[in-house]
């Protein structure tokens, strides 16, 4: 259960808001003004404020970015009028778990309750798991897509139509679907308001908000049937619906494009003072993938679909878990070029070539780990240990000097002299470059 | 039966017994292995660090080759999978062919894939010696012996590069080769494991692990030795197997053979002629148990 405080300057609202949510077991504190609400949130931990967006003084736009920059944990959720459903979309873009539009009923408060609290213990969940480093982007999206966060998605197509479906998180804090309300064809839908309702295994029921306005030209029938597509897969075969937008260019903005997307993920981090363990947007180049592509064996890495069977087969992994096939691909897809050239695992492949042969995509991931070695030697990253073996490369023609001693020991065995290759391989180096390569940096 | 013996780095300087059982097993089949002067490093060690000098590397050495106009037989696995591997990619991509050989100077036209073949030296004994003849030479029965087939990882893989030679999942042309001398061979937990070795040089644990874990599934069957191919592999089950005792507080004592030293055995060969002096993991218990 949670601690939840209800800021609204209608004594009545925050009064029938703590009749909902009492018996629920939560603990619920009211607050007249947004003044009065960061007082008590100074003194007390709150998982969940729910605000009045209008309200003399601090209003709830002003509390949301407040409580966002002080106490990123906290989830806010917005109680609205119907005339502010615009501002409802920016508060969710600064970061409100979601909205209200009044007159709400009593379920309806308590299943967005429902669903914020569940979403706060998949994220701890994620959290806990070893503190492991960049979880969040187990939850990134694709990056063609504008997002409502955490809620909804929308698609603009090539004939300027607009497809629309749920976030991967919303789904994900929802659980599983068992039916879903869909709008008809004909329809209109505004961006905001809502287009279609969800229905949990609990029977809870989650309002859908369309994240653009227009007309629905097509619904998605197989959800009818089949809601699990919406839990399966979001943002493909479970989009909902095909709008012809009626103002695509002014509502798009309203909305968080891809790769934005994940920079406002990082925010929110960076806030919580975590800058270590998620890396900073500055660091994220999404030519890295191309980059890699280009290299002789790089050229599979963007058809990984990230079914992880190269990991399930890795023996290294099995022993060390910092070095862990599937995630290098995510990390390079995302762009995460500095992390991963500078990382010590991308030294730690035994190039037993398991992966390779088992990739139903014929990713060779073998390829792929030495393509990326390859660039984080030109960035200067080379390991101490490949560079003695080339050195001496470079010096002998082989790893192991064969010198007089040693033919003397092969002749004692009735074995032939082996010649000493100096100068061979050296040679090579520096026609292909590498010597300048190496020379630069030592 | 001709071939160019390339013995790459680590068998003319640490596996000494390997060659040498070698070279007394192929003179015992009537295989020639000729000694070719300017043959450098296979390239294995570079490729990660630099495709284009791991190319020309490799291609050197295939140059040297199809010059003499000889099939090469490597020993190490390693060898074999990365000349195979530029071989095949030299042969059929014309563009980068143009560009390797005009980096490395050569104004003759090589052919490379075309032109030569690369093969382990358990791949011909397999292919071109075949069992039968393998078996018909036979002068020393083995029989008395189990012994665990170890393929390691580049003998057959990546398979796309060996022309569906046998099935890296399901491999069998070392455990026929093995039976073929008489000893049985058993089955084993994490058969297909690599040994490690590829990640020695950066953590060692991770290697030790690895080849700690083959270790431990080979002696719970009872075999009297493994049999392997690679030098790279026999220095972490042999060189490294105190090590790799002491870390894990086990104790092993499994002798490892290459496997011309075990065909070299019931060829008749001597024990002297096949350097099992030169195994680090006493080999004694396991020749008495001949004797018996």
């Amino acid at each position: 259960m949670a601690s939840i405080l209800i800021v609204d300057d209608e004594k009545v609202v925050c009064k029938s808001c703590e009749r909902i949510l009492k018996p629920e077991g939560h603990n619920v504190d009211s607050a007249l003004s947004g003044e009065e609400a960061l007082d008590k949130i100074e003194k007390k931990k709150y998982e969940v404020v729910i605000t009045d967006l209008k309200m003399p003084g601090i209003d709830g736009m002003k509390l949301l970015n407040i409580v966002k920059e002080k106490y990123e944990k906290v989830d806010v959720i917005m109680i609205t009028g119907y005339a502010s459903i615009d501002t409802s979309v920016e508060a969710m873009k600064l970061g409100a778990f979601d909205y209200v539009p009044k007159p709400f009923t009593p379920e309806e408060l308590r299943n967005v309750i429902e669903r914020a609290l569940e979403r706060r213990r998949l994220l701890e969940e994620e959290r806990d798991k070893a503190r492991r480093t960049y979880v969040r982007f187990e939850y990134t999206m694709p990056d063609n897509l504008y997002y409502l966060p955490e809620h909804a998605w929308a698609k603009l197509e090539q004939d300027g139509n607009v497809i629309a479906g749920i976030d991967d998180l919303f789904q994900k804090s929802v659980g599983k679907i068992i039916n879903i309300k869909l709008p008809d064809v004909g329809d209109s839908v505004e961006q905001g308001k809502l287009c279609s309702e969800i229905e949990d295994v609990s029977r809870r029921i989650h309002k859908l908000w369309s994240p653009i306005s227009g007309e629905i030209i097509e619904i998605n029938d197989k959800l009818g049937s089949d809601p699990s597509l919406l839990n399966s897969d979001p943002y493909g075969q479970g989009w909902i619906i095909r709008v012809a937008p009626s103002e695509p260019e002014g509502e798009l903005k309203n909305l968080i494009y891809g790769e934005a997307l994940i920079k406002w993920w990082l925010r929110r981090e960076i806030i919580e003072k975590k800058e270590d363990k998620y890396l900073q947007v500055s660091a994220l180049d999404p030519g890295f993938k191309y980059e890699i592509a280009e290299q002789p064996g790089g050229e599979n890495i963007k058809v990984c679909f990230g079914c992880g069977v190269c990991t399930a087969s890795c023996p290294v992994r099995e022993i060390d878990d910092t070095y862990n096939p599937r995630k290098i691909i995510r990390m390079a897809l995302l762009g995460m070029r500095d992390a991963v050239l500078k990382s010590a695992f991308i030294w730690l492949c035994s190039t037993c070539y398991t992966c390779t042969e088992r990739c139903p995509q014929g990713v060779k991931f073998t390829d792929v780990i030495n393509a990326i070695k390859n660039i984080a030697v030109k960035e200067g990253y080379i390991h101490p240990a490949l560079r003695m073996q080339a050195e001496l490369l470079e010096k002998e023609g082989r790893l192991y000097e064969i010198g007089d001693f040693d033919n003397k020991r092969r002749e004692k065995i009735n074995l032939p002299k082996v010649h000493s290759e100096k100068n061979a391989i050296s040679e090579i180096f520096k026609v292909s470059g590498f010597k300048e390569i190496m020379e630069k940096e030592a | 039966m001709e071939y160019a013996l390339f013995l790459g780095c680590t068998v003319p300087a640490r596996a000494r017994n390997y060659e040498l059982s070698t070279r007394r097993v192929a003179e015992a089949l009537g295989i020639e292995l000729v000694d070719l002067d300017g043959f450098v490093c296979c390239g294995f060690p570079i490729k990660s660090v630099h495709y284009e000098s791991f190319l020309l590397t490799a291609a050197k050495n295939l140059i040297l080759a199809e010059e003499k106009g000889l099939d090469i037989c490597a020993l190490c696995s390693a060898c074999t999978s990365m000349l195979t591997e530029v071989n095949k990619e030299l042969g059929e991509n014309n563009e980068l062919r143009e560009k390797v050989l005009k980096k490395l100077g050569v104004k003759k036209k090589f052919r490379f894939k075309h032109a030569i073949r690369v093969k382990h030296f358990a791949r011909l004994l397999y292919e071109d010696v075949g069992i039968d003849k393998i078996k018909s030479k036979l002068q020393k029965d083995l029989s008395p012996l189990k012994i665990a087939a170890h393929y390691g990882c580049h003998y057959l893989k990546p398979s796309d590069i060996y022309d569906n030679f046998d099935d890296p999942e399901h491999p069998k042309s070392l455990d026929e080769l093995i039976e073929a001398t008489g000893a049985a061979t058993v089955n084993y937990e994490n058969k297909n494991l690599c040994c490690g070795a590829g990640t020695l040089a950066f953590d060692e644990n991770i290697a030790f692990s690895m080849s700690g874990k083959k270790l431990s599934s080979i002696k719970d069957t009872g075999a009297d030795a493994i049999s392997l191919i690679c030098p790279f592999c026999s220095v972490m089950y042999d060189n490294n197997q105190p090590s790799i005792e002491s870390k894990f507080n086990k104790r092993y004592n499994l002798p490892v053979l290459y496997y011309p030293q075990l065909l070299g055995l019931a060829l008749g060969i001597s024990e002297k002629e096949l350097g099992f002096n030169m195994n680090r993991v006493k080999v004694t218990s396991l020749l008495e148990k001949l004797k018996q």
